[in-house]
This record gives C-alpha cells, structure tokens and sequence, in this order.
C-alpha cells in the first residue's frame, strides 16, 4: 500500500486530550504523504494542532493524548505499532527534527560538541573519539568557521544564528529519511533566518531528505515548500502545490490568511502633511543601562556602562506614524521607554514645543498625551484587576469628556470591537487578540496625541494580527494620533508608517519615507535587511 | 472569592489542608467546651491512664486530662505561633519591600546586612532573644517574630522586584500614576499572595520553633499547658505511659503538616491564571 | 568565575561577621546580668565588684568594649568563661570538632537519601512511589528535632535496646562505639533536611524534565537513562546545592537540640549551657562561630555553583 517513494504517509489520523469534562479534539482526519526529496509546509495559526502533529509522528506524545486508528508509516514502518524502545532507535536515526527556539532546545549546561556527538555514538555506534571528529566536519559543512572550537563551547558562549546551525547539524547528522522543521526562523532575527533559510536550501538540496516544514509564516512557505498544507482547527482545509495554492486559493479559510499577511504594496496609511512642525523632537537621546559598582570605584577601574541607545536624534510630525526597525538588542524599546520615563536618558526631547528632559519634566500633560502599548498584554494588565477597574484609570487620571466613567469604558470597548459585558472580566478571561484591545482601548481613552506601539502584534497570529493593526489605522484615521510604531516585521510597517527609522545596536542608521526604504540607495546595513525579508506570499505569485 | 474557595479546596493539598487547620481553630476558639475536665484538674487516683471513653487521649502523671491539656494547649501554641509569624512577616515585607523601593546602594546595604543577619540559625537567634528577655510565651512569642524577619525579607524583596519589573507596573509609571496607587492597587495584589503563601507555611515552622522553646525550658513554664512543655515533662514518665508523650508530639506533628498543606494548596489556588 | 568574584564573595563574609559580632555583642550587652557578679557570687563586697568591673572593663564605654572583645576575637582570643574562668577558644573549637563530625555525618545521609528519593518522586510522578516520597516528606517536615529525637530513643533505645540511648565517644577513640552512639543523632538531625531537598530535587527535576531541551534530547532518540542523568539531572541539582546550603543554617539551629538531648558535647551544648547560665563570652564566641561555619559553608556552595554553571557571569 505504501509507494516505493513515499518517506511519510498519514491516513485519517486523529488526535484529542482528555482533559477535565471531556476531550478536546486538536487533530482530526489528517491525511498527508511526504515523497523523498519534497518539502511540504504545514501552515497554521497557533492552537491548529501543527505542533501535535510533529509530536504525533515522532511518537512523542502526552499521556492524556487519545488517537484514533488512523495509520501513520515511515516509509514501510507503520510507526504505530513500534514500542518506545523501538522508537527511540528511530527518533534522531530515521526522523529527525528542528525546534523552534535554540536557545531553549540546547542543554544549557552541555558542550555543543556533546550535543551534537551523542547522536553519532547512539545511532552509528561511533566510538566519542570518532563521533567528535564526525561532529566537527558536521559542524564545517552547516557553515561554521571554527568548528573546532564550536565544539567545545557551551551553548551560551555562541549566537543564536550558530546555536540553530548546531541544531540542524545534529538533525542531519544520521541521514534521516525526515526532517520535521517547527518553526525554526521564528525565534532568530531577520537576517539570521534568512541565512538559516538558506542553509536550509542548500542541505535539502544535498541529501534529498523529505521534509515537513511547520511554520504560521504564509510568505515563508510560498518560498521554501514544494507543497503546502493549511491547517485549521485540527483539520486540513486545502492542500496542494505551492504556486496554485497561492495563486488560487480555494479555501475561504486560505484566502484569509493570504489576505491577513503583510504586503508593503498596499498602504494603509493616508499621505501626510509635511509642513506641520514637529510634535515632538528628539535630540542625542542616549539611554545607557548598569551602574559603576562599589568595587569598581575602590580598586579605580573604568567602568563600562552598557549602551541601550546612542545619541538618537530624530523628529516626528502630528498624526505622522514611524516605524522603527532593528533586530533584538538594537535599541529600539529602549527608546521608546525613555520616551515614557521608564529608562533614565541623557539628551533632550521636545514635546509641542517644551523641553522633556528627565522623568521631572513629564508633567500630567506629557503622561497624557503620551501613551505607551507593550507586546504582551498578558504582562502589561495586572491580573489582579477587572477590565472596568483596568480601563477607569485613565479616566480618573486625565479627567475630561462627557459621561459617567462606566458609559466612557463601554463606548470605548465598544471602540475596540469588544462586547460591553467584558467589562467586568478579568485579563485571563480574555484571548490574547482580545487583551491587545483591551490595552489599546486603555492608551486611547485619554485622547493621547503620540502613542508608542512596542511590538504590539508580534505575540499575535497572523489573522488577529490583522484585525488588530486595522483597528489600530482606524484610531489613526480617527483620532489623528502619532504613531511610534516599533516591530521587526519589516513587511507590516511598509504597510503602515510613513517614515521608518532602522536601528543597529544602539545606533539609528538612517530614517527614510516608507515608500524608499527599498531603494538602491539606502545605508548598507538597511539593503542587508531588507534583502534579508520575505516578500509577502500573493505578491509574487499572483 | 467562591471562585478562589472553590479551586482550594479542588486540590488535594488544600482540602486535606482545610481540614486540618479547620479543626486546629475548632480547638483553639472552642476548646473548653468541648471537655469537661479542666487542663489543671488532678485526679491522683486516675494517673497513666490509656485512652477510654473516659479520658480520650487518656491521663497524665498528675491525673490530668491530657484531651483537656491539648485543647488547652492549642490557645498558647498555635495562636502564639500565628502571632509571631504575622510580625515577623509584617517585620520582614517592610524591610524587604522598602529595600526594593529603595534600590541602588541602599538596597544592597539593607539586603547584605539582612544576609548576615540570617547567618545565625532561627532557633540559636530566638534562643539568645529569650534568654536576654527571660523565658516566657511572650517573650518566646517575639524571639520567633525577629527570628523570622531576615528570611521573610529576603522573600519579600524578591517578590516585589519580580512584581516591579511587570509591564502592568511601568505601563502605571507612564501613565503618570502616583506612587501610592501604584503601590496599593497594582504591586501590593500581587505581592500579597506569595507571602502569605510563605506565611502559612512558615506557621508550621513557628509551631515547631515555640514548642522546641518550651522543651528546652525557654517559652512557656510549667504547669503551662504548652505542647512543646508536655513532651519535655512526659520523657520523665514514659516508663510509665507513652501516650503522654505521643499525643503532644502528634498534636505538634499534625498543626505543622496542616498548615504545610494549606500553604501547598493556597499556592496553586492564589494564582489566577491557572 | 573571576578573581575579583571570588574577592567580593570572601570580603562579603567578613561583612557578615562584622554585622553578626556587632549583633552578637549588643544583645549580651543588654543582658541583665552583670559579669563580675556572676563571677564572684551574690554574696561579694561592693569594693571587691568595681575593683573586677575595673579589671574587665566593664567601666569602659560600649563601643571601647567592643573594641577590645573584637580584637581579640580577630587575634583569636574569645575572653575567659565567666562560669569555668577558662579561656574559651579551646574548649569551643574542640567542641565544634564534635559538632562537625555530627554535621557532615548527618548532610551525608541526607545526600545519600534525599537525591534519589527526588529522584524516583519525579520519575514515578503521580505514582505510587511519588505519594509515598510526598507523604513522607510532609511527616518529616512537620516533625521538630526534640519528638524524632525522643521517638527515637523511646523506639530503638528504651523500647527494643537495639543502641545506646545518649552519650558521646569520640571516633578517634573508638570508632565503632562511637558510631553506635552517632547514628540516633545523624538520623535525627537529618530527618528535616532529608524531607526539604527531597521535595525540592523532585520539583526542579519535574520542572527540567518539561524544558524544551530535554524534549529535544527524547527526540534525537537518546536512551532514557542519558536524558535522565546526561540531561535532566545535572540541570536539575544546581539549583539544589544553594538549597543545601541554605539549610545548613537549619541544620546548625537543629544541632543544638540533638546534642542537648543526646548529651553530645558539641558545639550546641556548650551553647545552651552558656545561654542558661547567661555566660557571655562563651555565647558570643559560640554565635560567631556558628556564623562563621554558615557563611563558608554558603560561599562554598557559591563557588561550587559557579564552577558548574558557566552560565553564569560573574563581575
């Protein structure tokens, strides 16, 4: 029954969690078939069951976990029936995988070279002399320069970049008949993935391993898979060749998602006035993070601060949005915190015309008028208080408008799109798109004319995503607020700023309008990231 | 509330804990009543007596009823170690969360010397406190309190910089909100309920430390009732009779673990996102 | 791990003696209890008091006392016994001899027991074996040192005569009467410690053994063993020698009621005594002892710490 080259087949697989008061059902009816040498990507948003799908395969699942009999078989092995000791001969030999996040999925407290050694010696039978000489040369082959020295070094000593090249070394390691890919980009940083994206490639291409590749990332998948898969609720609603699949997409559940991604072509800002003067001035802002130490001034040594942010200098207009891009560590929340007294700076900002120079400078005006949105509402709602008691704040704060506190919170959820009744919930009664609302209803309702939005979207599924930034462009349309408007997901603030300022280490590399950032002109560092970025799925293909 | 009484007593932990520190405060609000012997009622011809219908857990050296003494005993012991655990915990937030509101080399100062301070063992420290007060249950009752002050600090100090650095917290900062509000309504919520988790297991702690006071001749003195006492006085007679040491152990024994679970079990019901 | 680590860690102990000696001194200071009438009796002329008080200082202002206490306590010099009149530094380091034998004995068979009790807890989780570990370790928690210790003697002493009931041979001596008569106290003063870490090694394994690492491990198909000990157990025991360290505070506090109640001439003993007969230098000299052994003890767990997780960034 199974094809000479089929490396996966699944037939009418379901999965569900008993869980108290009945079973929750994350898999239902799947059937998917992998042959040598293909890529089929699995796209879903999280809560669609992709990641128990790998678990499902590799055999790996919890004890609550209920299946049905659908079959699952590598290659002529009908996985189902193999015991856990048979299992584990097979896990990292025949099916191999790559997880999302090195930083979490290396032993923190083994060498590198260990990690990735053991796999030889368990499945090669190699001796640890052999192993570690077959480690390095894996090493050299997944582009590492020093492969001896990765080998010793402890997995906190390297980047995140070579962290995931160690990973993928260790998948590759036993030439496995699969590779199962969970995500494996969504924790590095634009350029970093895209370089891994590419190792990727090259490997695929070498040894013709059959490969499942998990990601939420519609526009990555058009890119890398030969066949992708859309998964929701537990069932696979469309399938088939990447290029139709985009182009046509059957499915409404497809052609949303496709919809929801970013695309820098359509704007969803409106043009601005450029002759206003600035709202608000930023002059040779520079946060420095760490204090000189008692010891330090006792045996005299320098001290070397660390440096959030360098002498930014930047302006932004009324009702303008600007975007701030940068990789992790690049100074781009440091700003914005220093912009709501949360960082010590040294440097000026100027805000409608007054001097901001330290937290004593920001009086009630500046606090209201200057409102901050965090990525996760899970940490910036306190989850002790109700909705109502959440959202009165800022009412009781600035005062001002028409009606009793309790019409102004239901007007405002109403705003937002959110029943009315939420108000007397609490935040972990609430989704996380939901919660986002909630936050953002919270920075509005004091009328704020500059809102600094901190990674707003970027804990979000990519439908939510989408709502969420349409309700954003329409508090924008709306209210006239300015934007400061911080993401990594360079495709998503084409879309919607209207200038966008690139960080590298502390440092602003350049501003430019939205509509030039991909120009061949631009600073080196911004042509690098912008090459390094995806181009959103339906773009190309259609 | 119902909500939160509900998830409780759900886990095992904080039923079986319930119970336990449930009967514990039967004894101790309703104690007399429930016996009609008195703690201090001698009855010479009635002594070592093994349990009966009679006499419950059975009667002690003098005759006494040593139901009666338990009961008694409950008042001194468990409502003295509550005492001193709320002071020392009271003691031990606002030196742990004014260091952490402090910061910078306050904080460290304050916490570096706290650290010293735990350098001596809680027992030997409630020892020296007694022997420089004089031995009584007032005195054991304080020298348990300041025992227990440099640990609870410490706990407090972390919570609240945990607390401190919430995005909840600096979204209040630049909103402009008060130190006081920010304190009260958006910190102290969230702080409270780790520490009085702590504090509910640091209970069973005082119960052990005020009896291994008495047993040692420091807290309470005879003819007290205290249960630490009673095991020190029953070791003289056990050729006698074991129950008089084994009831007081176990009223010990149990107090302790009932409030350990009560703690376990406030634990996992405190947290709201669970 | 760099030099000036090490360097702030050992002046950080000499802090915590200062603080403790400063502490130690203001409460004896403040006893009722005056030196030269415990030394001379009740009965004593007034003339022959102030010429004592004279000699000793007692005249002196506090913090010239406490000068002249500290610095021969930095020289080594503890002051006399008011109650033998013997110098006290001999007598309480021989006797902290006594106490670290019982000590080390007793952290060795918590080690021996408590880890693997950890262990199979959290292997076994939810399981029988992993009740049992749970239910012990709340009965060992609940239990103060003075009821095992009485139990105990009842039991095995009194009642089956299975081992001498109190009494202290030095091992050099005799080792295994000795022995005999250290295994009660061992068993007793570890009971507490046995039941904390054996709950903490479960929670941190537990803990681990849901990190994503270790999945990663099971699913490059490693035996179970190599994730257990390889992986889990390593990550999982780090945290719990700051732990152990930190109990051996309790450890010293519970000591002193065992060697009380097993006549054991430690450290503790010769504590209680002198904290009932309110004999000053020997309290203060057995205190900063006592701090002293906590805190190497602590800044060698820290060391410890540091060496196996290089994670960590010391500055």
């Amino acid at each position: 029954m199974v094809k000479t080259n089929t490396v996966l087949q699944v037939e009418n697989y379901s999965l569900a969690y008993d869980v108290k008061g009945g079973a929750v059902q994350v898999l239902n009816g799947i059937d998917l078939m992998i042959r040598r040498g293909e890529i089929l990507g699995l796209v879903g948003e999280s809560g669609s069951g992709k990641s128990s799908m790998a678990s499902a395969i590799m055999r790996h699942l919890a004890g609550n976990a209920r299946e049905n009999d659908g079959s699952i078989w590598l290659g002529e092995t009908d996985l189902r029936t193999q015991s856990e000791h048979q299992m584990s001969a097979i896990r990292g030999r025949r099916v191999s995988m790559v997880f999302q996040d090195p930083a979490t999925s290396l032993n923190p407290t083994l060498r590198l070279g260990e990690q990735l050694a053991e796999v030889l010696i368990r499945h090669q039978n190699l001796t640890m002399a052999q192993a570690w000489a077959e480690g390095e040369a894996r090493l050299a082959h997944v582009g590492l320069k020093t492969p001896r020295e990765m080998m010793q070094r402890m997995p906190h000593e390297v980047s995140g970049g070579e962290k995931q090249r160690v990973v993928i070394a260790t998948a590759f390691a036993c030439n496995p008949e699969l590779i199962i890919f969970d995500e494996p980009t969504t924790a590095l940083d634009v350029i970093t993935a895209r370089q891994i994206l590419d190792l990727f490639a090259a490997l695929q291409q070498e040894t013709g391993v059959a490969s499942l590749y998990i990601s939420h990332d519609l526009a990555l998948l058009s890119q890398t898979a030969d066949r992708v898969a859309v998964l929701q609720k537990g069932m696979i609603v469309e399938e088939g060749e990447t290029g139709t699949l985009f182009r046509a997409p059957q499915h409404a559940y497809t052609q949303t998602l496709i919809a929801a991604a970013p695309q820098p072509e359509r704007r969803l800002v409106q043009p601005l006035d450029r002759a206003a003067k600035p709202l608000v001035s930023v002059r040779d802002v520079t946060v420095n993070y760490g204090r000189k130490s008692l010891l330090d001034s006792l045996l005299r040594r320098d001290f070397a601060p660390v440096v959030g942010s360098r002498a930014v200098t930047l302006d932004l207009r009324p009702g303008e949005v600007l975007g701030i891009v940068g990789e992790s560590g690049s100074g781009k929340s440091t700003l914005a915190k220093a912009m709501t007294g949360l960082n010590r700076f040294e440097g000026l900002i100027e805000f409608d015309g007054k001097p901001v120079r330290g937290l004593s400078d920001m009086d009630a005006n500046y606090r209201r008028d200057v409102q901050i949105i965090f990525q996760h509402p899970d940490a910036s709602l306190n989850p002790r208080q109700r909705i109502s008691e959440i959202l009165a704040r800022p009412v009781k704060l600035y005062g001002k408008g028409d009606g009793s506190v309790r019409e102004r919170i239901v007007a405002m959820l109403e705003r937002v799109r959110l029943p009315a009744s939420y108000i007397d919930r609490y935040p972990h009664e609430l989704s996380g798109g939901e919660k986002q609302r909630i936050a953002i209803a919270r920075a509005f309702l004091s009328n704020p004319r500059l809102v600094i939005c901190d990674e707003i979207t970027s804990a979000l599924d990519v439908s939510v995503q989408a709502s969420v930034i349409e309700l954003l462009m329409e508090l924008h349309r709306d209210t006239g607020a300015a934007y400061v408007f911080i993401t990594h997901d360079i495709n998503l603030v084409r879309q919607i700023a209207h200038r966008i300022a690139v960080m590298y280490r502390g440092d602003l590399v350049e501003i430019a309008d939205a509509e030039r950032i991909a120009d061949a002109d631009r600073a080196p560092y911004t042509r690098k990231l912008l090459e390094a970025v995806t181009p959103p799925a339906s773009t190309h293909s259609a | 509330m119902t909500d939160f009484l509900g998830r409780l007593l759900r886990s095992p932990q904080g039923a079986l804990g319930c119970l336990v520190v449930g009967l514990i405060l039967i004894a101790v609000i309703f104690g007399p009543y429930l016996t009609h012997y008195g703690p201090e009622h001698m009855s010479p011809l009635a002594r070592y007596k093994s349990p009966s219908a009679e006499h419950w857990l059975g009667t002690d050296q003098y005759g006494r009823d040593i139901f009666s003494r338990l009961l008694d005993g409950a008042r001194s012991t468990v409502l003295l170690a509550v005492v001193a655990t709320v002071i020392g915990t009271l003691g031990g937030a606002i030196i742990g969360t004014g260091s952490a509101y402090l910061g910078g080399r306050a904080d460290e100062f304050i916490m570096r010397t706290n650290d010293a301070v735990m350098a001596i063992p809680s027992l030997l420290m409630a020892l020296m406190v007694v022997s420089l007060l004089g031995s009584n249950s007032l005195n054991a009752l304080l020298a348990i309190a300041i025992a227990f002050m440099p640990s609870m600090a410490r706990i407090s100090r972390s919570v609240a910089l945990t607390v401190r650095k919430q995005d909840y917290v600096s979204a209040a900062i630049a909103r402009g909100e008060g130190a006081t509000y920010i304190v009260l309504r958006e910190m102290l919520p969230n702080v409270i309920a780790p520490i009085v988790v702590e504090m509910t297991i640091r209970v069973s702690f005082a119960v052990m430390l005020f009896a291994t006071l008495s047993f040692l001749g420091l807290g309470a003195q005879p003819p007290a009732t205290d249960w630490g006492l009673m095991v020190s006085e029953a070791r003289q007679y056990l050729h006698r009779s074991y129950w008089i040491l084994l009831w007081p152990s176990a009223a010990i024994a149990l107090t302790a673990i009932g409030f350990n679970l009560l703690g376990d079990g406030l634990r996992d019901a405190l947290n709201p996102r669970t | 791990m760099s030099a000036s680590y090490i360097l702030k860690r050992i002046a950080l102990i000499f802090y915590t003696l200062f603080v403790v000696s400063i502490l130690v001194f203001g409460i004896t200071q403040i006893l009722p209890a005056d030196a030269a009438v415990m030394m001379l009796g009740e009965n004593a002329t007034q003339g022959a008091l102030a010429a004592l008080r004279d000699q000793m200082g007692l005249n002196d202002p506090i913090w010239l006392q406490y000068l002249h206490w500290a610095g021969g306590v930095v020289q080594g010099d503890f002051g006399t016994s008011l109650r033998t009149g013997q110098t006290v530094g001999p007598a309480l380091f021989s006797a902290l001899g006594t106490s670290l034998t019982l000590a080390v004995l007793a952290l060795a068979l918590m080690l021996i027991l408590a880890v693997p009790m950890g262990i199979l807890a959290a292997v076994r989780r939810g399981k029988l074996s992993d009740l049992v570990v749970g239910f012990l370790s709340y009965i060992g928690v609940s239990l103060p040192e003075f009821v095992t210790a009485t139990l105990a003697v009842v039991l095995v002493a009194d009642l089956w005569g299975l081992l001498p009931p109190a009494g202290y041979i030095p091992l050099s001596e005799d080792f295994w009467g000795g022995m005999q008569r250290l295994i009660l106290p061992v068993c007793v003063a570890s009971v507490m410690m046995i039941a904390h870490v054996s709950r903490m090694v479960r929670s941190e394994l537990v803990d681990v053994m849901h990190t994503d690492y270790i999945r990663a491990a099971r699913l490059k198909g490693l035996t179970r063993r190599r994730v257990l000990f390889r992986h889990g157990l390593r990550n999982a025991l780090l945290p719990t020698i700051t732990i152990v360290a930190l109990d051996v505070g309790y450890l010293l506090g519970g000591i002193i009621v065992v060697e009380e109640i097993f006549s054991i001439p430690g450290i503790g003993r010769s504590l209680m005594s002198a904290i009932q007969a309110r004999d000053l230098p020997v309290i203060q000299a057995g205190v900063m002892i006592m701090a002293a052994t906590y805190s190497i003890v602590n800044f060698a767990a820290d060391l410890m710490y540091a060496w196996l997780d290089k994670r960590i960034q010391y500055d």
